[in-house]
Parts: C-alpha cells; sequence; structure tokens
C-alpha cells in the first residue's frame, strides 16, 4: 500500500470503466422506462403546465437514463476538472471518514435495519426500491474517483462483495415485498400468493432443463470472471510473517470480528457451534405453525426480527465492515481514509477485575501469596475474577426468569413451550445478544474481558 | 403422409409387411367379429359425450384439453405423501384380516441343539496352546484376520518411528544473538524474527534494565506481531492486539502478555537464546532468572 499513483493518472485508468458504468446505468433506466412505456397501466403522475404534456412515470426514468447518458461522457474524458462535476466533494468524504467508526457503522446499521422493517411498506414500492437502486449506483459511482475508495473497492477480492451488497438488498427487498403482499392479502381473509401457484411441475423437463440452463449461464459468469478479474497474489507464506491486514475468506470476516471482542475459544469454538447448533434447533423450538410455506412478516414478528438482527447486523454487516473498513492492523479506517499502517488508535482495554478491584474498591487486585499451592492459586484467581463470573452466571440464569416477570410477550412465550423449550430459547438469544453487548462495552468503557483467566486459558 | 396411409388401407390384406397395413387391420375379412365389438363399446362411450353435448358446450377436440381433461380425474405430476395416503385409505378394507399362522412342526433330532457331551475339565494346562494355535490359525479366517493385524501393528510402529526423525531441518532451538553491547538501550532487535522468530529488547522491566527474547506470536490467535518503531510498540495485524515494549498487552482482545524465550550469556560472552524453555508473565514466571539477562 505504499504510494497512490498521481491522481491525474489513477483518473485516466478508471475513467474507461466510469464511462461504461454510466452508460449500463443509462441503458437499464431506458429499458424500464420502455417496460413501463409498453406496460397496459398508464400512470400520469401531473402534468406539464403549459403544453399540457402528461407525466408518467415512464417519462421521469427516461430523464433519468438521459442524465446518466449525459455524465457518461464527462467520466470516460478522464479529465479532472470534467470529472470532479461527477465526484463526492472533498467535504463530504471526509466528513464520511470522520463520522465513520465502529460505533457509528454498527449502531447505523442497527437503526437502517430497523428503519427499513419500520417502513418497509413504503420501502417495497416499486418506484421507491428502483429509485434507491439509482441513488446507490450512482453514488458508488461518484465515490469510485477517490483513489482510497477505489483501490479497496476494485481489488480482485472484494469486487464479489460489492455484488453481494446489491444481491443481498435486492433478495430482501423481494422478500419482504412478497411477504407484504401475503400479509396484506390475510388482512382481506384471502389466502397467501403461493397458495395460489399451487400446480406441481415435472422434474423432466420442467426442473432439469432449468438447472442445465443455470448450469450453463454460471459457467459462463465463472469464466468470464476469472478472465476479467486476475486471482490476487501475495508474497510467499512464511511463518513468522504475517500479512497486514491479515484478513479471512470474506464468509469468515463476521467471525474474524468478533474474535477482536472475544478469546479465540470462545469467538472461534463456542459461538460458531452456538450458532450452528442454535440454527439446527428452530424447528424444535419454533411453535408457529404459521407461516409455512409463504413469506410472512405480520404472523411471525418476533422470528422475523430475530432473524433479521441476528443475519444483517451481526453477520452481513459485520463482513462489510471487515472486507471494506479494516485496514492494516486491524485498524478501522473510514469508506475514503488513506490506509496507513502507523494509524495510531488509543485503544488501551482493562478487565472488569480491575475496574471493580482497582477503580471501584480502591484496593488492588487479590493475588495468591508467593509459594502457595495450584489448588490455592486457582482459588485467588477466581475470587479476582468473581465480578464477572457472578454477572456472567447472573446474565444466563436470571435474565431468562426477569423476562417471564416483567415482559408479557415473553410470559407467553414461557407459557406455550414451557420450561425446558423456554430456557434453551432464551439462552440462545442471550448468547446472540453477546456479541453486541460486549461491543457496546467496549467501545464505552473499554472493557476487555467479563472474566479473565489468562492463567488458565479461559477468557471471557 | 395421407396418401400413402389411403393407398395402403386400399390395398388391405394385400400388403403385409407394410407398417401403414396395420390400422387397416381390423378392416380385415377374419377380423370383422372383432372389429365389431370396439364399436359396440364406443357406444356407451359415445353416450355421456352426447350428454355434453347437449348441456351445452361442444366438447373440445384438440389435444390440450384432451390431455386437461385426461388428467383431471388424476392430479397431474407426483404425488406427495399426504395425497398418496389420502389417496390409500379408502381402498384400505374396514377390518383387518390377522393372518393366522399355522404351528410350526415339531424339531427333528438332527435339528436340535447338541448337548455337549464332552466335560468341561478336558482342557488343561497343556491344551492351552493348541487353543491358542486354534483361535490363531485355525482357520482360513483366523488366519486372514490375524495377519491383518500383524500388519496394522507393525504400521502403527512405523508410524511411531516416523515421529522421530533421524535428522530434523530446523533451526536449533539454542542460537547466539550477539554481544549485549551491541544493543543500545531501548532497541528492539528485529532481524532474528525472519529466521528465529524472536525479538532481542533491551529494555526495563519493573524498573529493573534487562535484556530479553520475546517470542513472535501473539497470544491471542497465533498471528505474528510487527514491532512499530514509530508508535514503540508491537501490533498484531490480525485482530489488532497491541503490546507495549515490554511485551505486557495493552489493547484489543489479546489476554496476556508475549511470552520470554530463556536467555543467558554463554562463555564467549555473546547472548544464547533458548527456544525449549517459554516464561509467561501471568504465571509469575518472568522473575525466573533464566528469563532475562540483566544489564
Amino acid at each position: 500500500m505504499h504510494g497512490l499513483p498521481p491522481y491525474d493518472l489513477f483518473l485516466k485508468q478508471v475513467s474507461g470503466f466510469l464511462g461504461t458504468y454510466y452508460l449500463l446505468l443509462a441503458v437499464m433506466n431506458a429499458v424500464a422506462a420502455f417496460l413501463l412505456w409498453r406496460g397496459e397501466r398508464q400512470r400520469e403522475l401531473c402534468r406539464v403546465p403549459i403544453v399540457d404534456f402528461p407525466v408518467t412515470p415512464a417519462l421521469v426514468w427516461l430523464l433519468v437514463s438521459g442524465f446518466f447518458l449525459l455524465i457518461s461522457p464527462l467520466a470516460y474524458s478522464g479529465d479532472e476538472q470534467w470529472m470532479a462535476l461527477i465526484s463526492l466533494p472533498g467535504s463530504v468524504r471526509s466528513g464520511i471518514n470522520w463520522m465513520m467508526n465502529p460505533t457509528a457503522y454498527t449502531l447505523g446499521s442497527l437503526a437502517l435495519v430497523a428503519a427499513a422493517f419500520l417502513a418497509r411498506r413504503f420501502l417495497v414500492k416499486p418506484w421507491v426500491a428502483w429509485s434507491m437502486l439509482n441513488l446507490s449506483m450512482l453514488l458508488m459511482g461518484m465515490s469510485m474517483t477517490d483513489q482510497n475508495f477505489a483501490n479497496i473497492v476494485t481489488k480482485p477480492d472484494n469486487v464479489p462483495i460489492v455484488g453481494l451488497i446489491f444481491l443481498l438488498g435486492f433478495f430482501t427487498w423481494l422478500a419482504t415485498y412478497q411477504a407484504v403482499q401475503n400479509d396484506d392479502r390475510a388482512k382481506q381473509g384471502l389466502e397467501p400468493l403461493e397458495k395460489l401457484d399451487s400446480e406441481k411441475v415435472l422434474v423432466w423437463p420442467d426442473l432439469v432443463y432449468t438447472e442445465l440452463i443455470c448450469m450453463v449461464a454460471l459457467t459462463a459468469v465463472l469464466l468470464l470472471w476469472a478472465i476479467a478479474l486476475q486471482a490476487p497474489l501475495e508474497e510467499p507464506a512464511s511463518a513468522v510473517k504475517t500479512p497486514n491486514p491479515s484478513k479471512a475468506p470474506w464468509y469468515f470476516l463476521g467471525l474474524q470480528e468478533m474474535l477482536v471482542y472475544y478469546d479465540p475459544w470462545m469467538a472461534g469454538v463456542v459461538l460458531p457451534s452456538v450458532i450452528v447448533a442454535g440454527l439446527m434447533a428452530i424447528p424444535y423450538i419454533d411453535f408457529n405453525k404459521q407461516g409455512n410455506g409463504y413469506y410472512t412478516i405480520d404472523q411471525r414478528k418476533f422470528a422475523y426480527i430475530m432473524f433479521q438482527f441476528g443475519f444483517l447486523v451481526l453477520w452481513i454487516t459485520l463482513i462489510v465492515m471487515g472486507t471494506f473498513l479494516r485496514g492494516p492492523n486491524w485498524n478501522f479506517f473510514g469508506p475514503f481514509e488513506y490506509w496507513d499502517a502507523h494509524k495510531v488508535e488509543a485503544l488501551n482495554n482493562v478487565d472488569l477485575s480491575e475496574y471493580f478491584w482497582v477503580t471501584a474498591l480502591q484496593s488492588s487486585r487479590p493475588r495468591a501469596p508467593e509459594g502457595s499451592g495450584e489448588l490455592m492459586k486457582f482459588g485467588w484467581a477466581l475470587l479476582r475474577e468473581i465480578p464477572g463470573i457472578v454477572l456472567v452466571i447472573g446474565y444466563f440464569a436470571m435474565v431468562p426468569p426477569l423476562l417471564v416477570v416483567s415482559s408479557k410477550f415473553f410470559q407467553g412465550l414461557f407459557i406455550r413451550m414451557g420450561f425446558i423449550r423456554y430456557m434453551v430459547l432464551t439462552n440462545l438469544l442471550l448468547m446472540m445478544m453477546l456479541l453486541p453487548i460486549k461491543m457496546l462495552a467496549r467501545w464505552t468503557v473499554n472493557l476487555k474481558y467479563f472474566v479473565a483467566l489468562p492463567e488458565y486459558l479461559l477468557n471471557f | 403422409m395421407a396418401d400413402i396411409l389411403a393407398a395402403a388401407r386400399a390395398s388391405k390384406g394385400s400388403s403385409p409387411p407394410a407398417a401403414a397395413a396395420k390400422p387397416a387391420a381390423p378392416a380385415k375379412p377374419p377380423a370383422e367379429k372383432p372389429a365389431a365389438k370396439p364399436a359396440a363399446a364406443e357406444k356407451p362411450v359415445a353416450k355421456p359425450a352426447a350428454k355434453s353435448a347437449e348441456s351445452g358446450s361442444a366438447a373440445p377436440k384438440d389435444t390440450a384439453s384432451i390431455l386437461a381433461a385426461a388428467r383431471k380425474g388424476a392430479k397431474p405430476g407426483p404425488v406427495s405423501k399426504a395425497e398418496a395416503a389420502a389417496l390409500a385409505k379408502p381402498s384400505e378394507p374396514a377390518g383387518k384380516k390377522k393372518i393366522a399362522v399355522p404351528p410350526m412342526p415339531a424339531k427333528p433330532d438332527y435339528a436340535r441343539p447338541e448337548r455337549s457331551t464332552v466335560a468341561a475339565d478336558t482342557s488343561t494346562r497343556r491344551s492351552f496352546m493348541a487353543i491358542a494355535a486354534g483361535a490363531l490359525f485355525g482357520s482360513s479366517m483366523a488366519i486372514g484376520f490375524s495377519s491383518l493385524a500383524a500388519t496394522h501393528l507393525m504400521w502403527l510402529l512405523g508410524l511411531a518411528r516416523f515421529m522421530f526423525p533421524n535428522i530434523l531441518i530446523e533451526p536449533p532451538t539454542r542460537f547466539k544473538v550477539g554481544f549485549p553491547d551491541a544493543l543500545s538501550p531501548g532497541q528492539v532487535e528485529t532481524k532474528f524474527i525472519a529466521q528465529f522468530g524472536v525479538w532481542i529488547v533491551r529494555y526495563e522491566f519493573e524498573g529493573q534494565p534487562m535484556i530479553y527474547a520475546l517470542k513472535s506470536v501473539c497470544t491471542h490467535l497465533g498471528c505474528t506481531p510487527n514491532w512499530l518503531e514509530a508508535e514503540q510498540k508491537f501490533k498484531c495485524p490480525c485482530h489488532g492486539s497491541g503490546f507495549y515494549k515490554d511485551g505486557v498487552n495493552f489493547e484489543g482482545p489479546a489476554p496476556r502478555p508475549l511470552e520470554r524465550y530463556a536467555i543467558s550469556v554463554a562463555d564467549d560472552g555473546q547472548l544464547m537464546v533458548d527456544k525449549s524453555r517459554t516464561f509467561q508473565e501471568e504465571m509469575g514466571q518472568w522473575r525466573d532468572s533464566a528469563s532475562f539477562v540483566s544489564v
């Protein structure tokens, strides 16, 4: 990452791609406009006052297409002054960099998911979704003239992740769209859309033909991909030199982010196992018979919110963060920030026992006297970590009954599920919440571990 | 095609080898009787058709509609388990018939288990070897399993031997790293990282100036941290753990300080690092005099 090429040279390199990118956006919108125009339903938004010309959605998207068509040659020019017009202003970029840190990013993504859930009836409208797609594509194009952003986004490793973001957005939108439709139908007493289309199809030829077509298309895409994006070659492997930053494969970046907050055995063994076991336990925990075989949100709100939180907030956004925002020394970098290996971030972390004994009680941490036996040492270590141990045990043992007492909803769950199933469910949820709790504790009070027993390789 | 068919029909029985003649077969003189039957059979079929025609709409004659009509009775496509069960139910008889099993005939003498007439006390110490040999090699099966076990045993022994190679091509665990004077106070020597994975540091710990050898393995997940001269700290690229110059962890997830290797002054006055012994701070082992060299 030493030294970026001169800016004008970089603009020349990126201009060809950007011009084509905007051209494709123009074509995409033109096709949408054409399809709308050909469609039967012509909705009139308003009329142009003087010439009395109807403004239809098709016309709007045609105008958008024209806009992209206009800025495409600006991008093709590769000229610094022209391209400044289609770049994010420097002040905006530095503002975003300044605002971005792990806290803002995680809380922001949580707020986004929550907002998308609350405003889902608005967001599932096709024109809203299409506008958001256009806006995000435009924002991305305008960011591409930033050298640091382009450097990271166009790395062959990271290109698929960019595609993944858009793909995930699309599928989330599609599922929500169908769910909202089904919920509306349920309110009118109609059966879900999936039930209408219940005719069975034959394996041969219907399924096998589809599979064949998918296979051919996928192979073609993979071939093109392999030709267009060279596999990244790194320096020869060495046991004593770790690349900086050292990143896991993209699908494990959520785990790697988890490792920043937890001990390896916890974040690398226990929590992943709990994720897998918890997913396997869902059929035994779930007693809600609704929503079987069709999309719905209203009929299984709890399950929906829990899954979206665990998947989108605790997995996908962490992958995106690990891919684009984690730089050398695993420091956090804004999207337009130079990956400086010497960036200094104060991350002095303190264990809970130190907070308890030293800060709160104004004494020193209990320590085994010199020359005491192994068992005595263990006892003293336990005494040292007693606040954390009490906290953790209390968290898992006390929160479930407290939830029953305090919340009507959990009361209902307890009655429906019985003691064991209820405890399994709540403990799985509490396990899931461990990560955000630890993140929050790390950001606010620089907490390192609740229970720190490094002598026995046990940290929590 | 139609012409050929017509020609074939016209020639009737005179051209038996033609495949096209087959549909014309019912018209043959000897086959007149069976030909009449299908006509009779057609009558009841024709009745409902006529009925449906009477009821208003004429029965459709195109292929698709005929197929659809044919499919109406039986559901198209594969049948699921539940459907199959629903279909099967009505055909089941109301009262299950119990299958009467005839009593088994008494066993003949030759099939009865043989009473062991041999007394148990015949097995003596003398016959032990014979019995053992019989168990191991008495039959082809025993020989096969015995040789399999023997092969496995030899393989395991070979594997155990493999774990102790005659020659180990790896850097020695004890090596010299130069004279103590070569290190200036506060210096972190990084040139031994590539070969030995160790930093030689001349610094102080708990107020005592000393030289020590830090193991370059992060105590979090085992990556190799980098020494950042400008920030005066070791920083791990994997999860951002940071260590002071004396090896004590202070940032990121690393739960404990870096480990020390044993270090001593050799006979020729050079520093000697011994990688076979490590010292952990949290175990109180850094007070061990083998873990540092005072300066």
